[in-house]
């Protein structure tokens, strides 16, 4: 099992681990020491959510390394100067292997990278490679998608919600997925989004999803959020809902529609290993469907066979890489051509879109 | 059910848990005492109600437990900001700190699990008028806490009680000097404070938004004591701030969901500009400050 630190008891046991290090340190065992690999995230690790699969992605190491590695899982870190503190004070115990679990760590992790030749790190949804500094995400979009296309067969409003954290690229990707998704089985299906503009609020949350299920949603998408409020108000309303990174079923036994899930830990399994084979090169990693990240699980059995049997196509069409949702022609909300016919959006477009697409009605903010 | 309904039909709910926290701190600050731990003892409570509902303990036990739970938390600011007569202003942020440490301490193994909520009920008549029918179908809390308003503004106009806690608060020395025990009235009032916020924590992890989720309070208990300013110490104005609140809140959805252009910043942030707006208009009407103001809050009291 990982060894869970909270904050409070990371810090209680800073002069123990201090003076442990000091020790450590000057015996200098390199060869038979173990690999030190630390994850550092926003959130508490519960039993669902984005810091939950990140850690979920680290078992299989202790499981293949056993010995050779230690995990530590500092949980709860707010961005900003405290996670930078805490990050360094990991990599000044030893460890070798960082894992930054949110955006905003990423000037703090990029400097620990620079400082330190020696210690990899991978960081979550950023921009900026090193060479010993990846940011990592997840292609959401591949999975929405098909979401898209399960929501559409399934709703008698034509009306599809989202219940959203914050307007930047990586949501705004899932959204518009969602949607073409949609417009493939229901050309003029409409999709509403509600922007909560926090990462972490589940009353507000809730009072969004509320407020679409009022406006005839009938399938909501919880789009990165953590908690299963979302997923919970829609049980009781009984309408349709899913959500990104790990599957909240047990929250709605009756209308979950289905899990966009992430597995991260071939990513991270084959980061270790270069790492260790003295290989590791930052690069920008963008993981989906093909590099067995991103797998949609939990199907609702409501959804007609006729619409799986589809969806099950169009899904071995984007895991080989043949199909892609971002391929033109894709108008944009405010009329004008996002993507030309037989194009098809790079991932470095994908990764920077800013703009929804024909059939979300609520405007993007700016 | 268009936007409107959905305001007025949500509007109590979303209220409650800044109108219960409110009216505790109302008291408190009556009797002269400035808490600023709300925040935290909200959440204390949240997360003692959620443990209680979750092994089915029921509602009202875990209300009255989280009651208890954050009277007690608010009694240690008591001995600490009365007794000691230490600074109100950081012991109660000490205690706010404390009691969030403390509910994610307790709730480490409930992370993002979920409990049934209540059921609403309807008043009968009322709840099938057109349009502002929703109003009246409320759950059991909504009822109880506006009974508690009322409650609150009688035993404040009316009962003797309500001018000892009031004289407490504006004139320790000349209570004192006629016989009330200053520091035990206003312990009391410590304490209830500490109950009601105990009770709005319990209402928002048990009832509005069944589910635990460690730092869920996200700010609603500065909420509270920024509408007891914002109510300036009326009781009346704290409840139709709470509702102003509430439906605000509301707003931001409601009017993304229907597809108006509206900045979504703006709508999140809409609450908190009232709340600022309305703070400001209050703070230039000095009568009225000094009309409805407590004369010794925050001072500590010597005999």
């Amino acid at each position: 099992m990982l060894d869970n630190l909270t904050r409070r008891t990371f810090m209680k046991g800073l002069a123990a681990t201090g003076l442990a290090g000091a020790l450590g340190s000057r015996l200098a065992v390199a060869a038979d020491e173990p690999l030190g690999i630390a994850l550092v995230v926003p959130s508490p690790v519960g039993d669902v959510g984005w810091a939950h699969a990140l850690a979920a992605g680290l078992d299989p190491i202790k499981a293949a390394y056993g010995d050779k590695v230690k995990v530590t899982v500092i949980e709860n870190i707010p961005e900003g100067p405290d996670a930078d503190r805490i990050m360094n004070k990991t990599v000044a115990d030893g460890n070798k292997f960082l894992i930054a679990g949110s955006f905003g760590y990423q000037n703090g992790a990029l400097q620990i990278a620079r400082r330190n030749p020696g210690v990899t790190v991978l960081h979550a949804s950023g921009f900026q490679v090193a060479p010993n500094f990846s940011p990592f995400a997840a292609k959401y979009f591949q999975g929405t998608y098909l979401l898209g296309m399960a929501a559409a067969a399934l709703s008698k409003t034509g009306k599809l919600g989202s219940v959203s954290a914050f307007a930047i690229p990586e949501l705004i990707t899932s959204i518009n997925a969602f949607t073409l998704g949609a417009q493939a089985v229901k050309p003029d299906i409409e999709v509403s989004v509600v922007w909560v503009n926090s990462w972490f609020d589940p009353a507000k949350e809730q009072e969004a999803a509320k407020a679409l299920i009022a406006q005839k949603c009938d399938v909501i998408f919880s789009n990165a959020q953590d908690t299963p409020s979302v997923i919970a108000a829609c049980e009781e309303a009984g309408v349709y809902a899913f959500n990104l990174n790990s599957s909240m079923k047990k929250y709605a036994p009756k209308t979950y529609l289905g899990c966009v899930a992430t597995d991260w830990s071939p990513f991270f399994k084959a980061s270790v290993d270069a790492h260790l084979a003295g290989t590791f090169k930052g690069a920008n990693a963008f993981l989906g469907v093909a590099d067995k990240v991103v797998e949609v699980v939990d199907w609702n059995p409501d959804i007609p066979a006729d619409t799986m049997a589809r969806i099950e196509e169009v899904g071995t069409k984007i895991a080989d890489g043949s199909f892609s949702p971002f391929t033109g022609p894709i108008t944009k909300a405010d009329g004008n051509e996002g993507v030309a016919s037989g194009k098809t959006m790079a991932d470095a477009e994908i990764i920077a879109m800013n703009w929804h697409v024909k059939g979300v009605t609520t405007p993007l903010p700016k | 059910m268009n936007a409107i309904q959905f305001i007025l039909a949500g509007m109590l709910a979303a209220a409650t848990p800044f109108l219960l926290a409110a009216l505790g701190e109302l008291v408190v600050e009556r009797a002269g005492v400035l808490n600023l731990g709300v925040e935290g003892l909200m959440a204390l409570g949240a997360v003692i109600a959620f443990i209680i509902v979750y092994h089915g303990g029921g509602h009202l036990i875990g209300f009255v437990a989280a009651g208890i739970c954050s009277a007690l938390l608010s009694l240690v600011f008591a001995i600490i900001a009365l007794v000691f007569r230490a600074n109100q202003v950081a012991a109660g942020l000490a205690i706010g700190i404390l009691g969030q440490g403390l509910s994610a301490l307790f709730g480490k193994s409930y992370e993002s699990l979920t409990v049934k909520g209540l059921p609403r009920l309807a008043l009968p008549w009322f709840s099938e008028l057109p349009i502002i029918g929703g109003l009246f179908t409320q759950d059991i809390v909504v009822w109880f806490s506006l009974a508690g308003t009322l409650a609150i503004w009688a035993i404040f106009t009316f009962t003797k009680t309500g001018l000892v806690i009031r004289a407490v608060g504006e004139n320790p020395k000349a209570a004192h000097a006629i016989g009330y025990p200053v520091i035990l009235v206003r312990t009391a009032a410590v304490a209830f404070g500490g109950m009601m916020a105990g009770f709005a924590g319990a209402y928002a992890a048990v009832v509005y938004t069944p589910l635990w989720a460690d730092g869920m309070i996200a700010g609603r208990g500065w909420i509270a004591i920024a509408l007891v300013v914002f109510g300036t110490w009326l009781t009346g104005r704290i409840f139709l701030g709470a509702c102003l609140f509430g439906a605000v809140s509301l707003m931001g959805p409601a009017a993304q969901a229907t597809g108006m252009d509206v900045p979504s910043q703006l709508l999140s942030s809409l609450p908190y500009l009232v709340t600022i707006i309305v703070l400001g208009i209050i703070s230039a009407d000095r009568r009225l400050l000094k009309l409805n103001g407590v004369a010794s809050l925050g001072e500590p009291f010597e005999r």
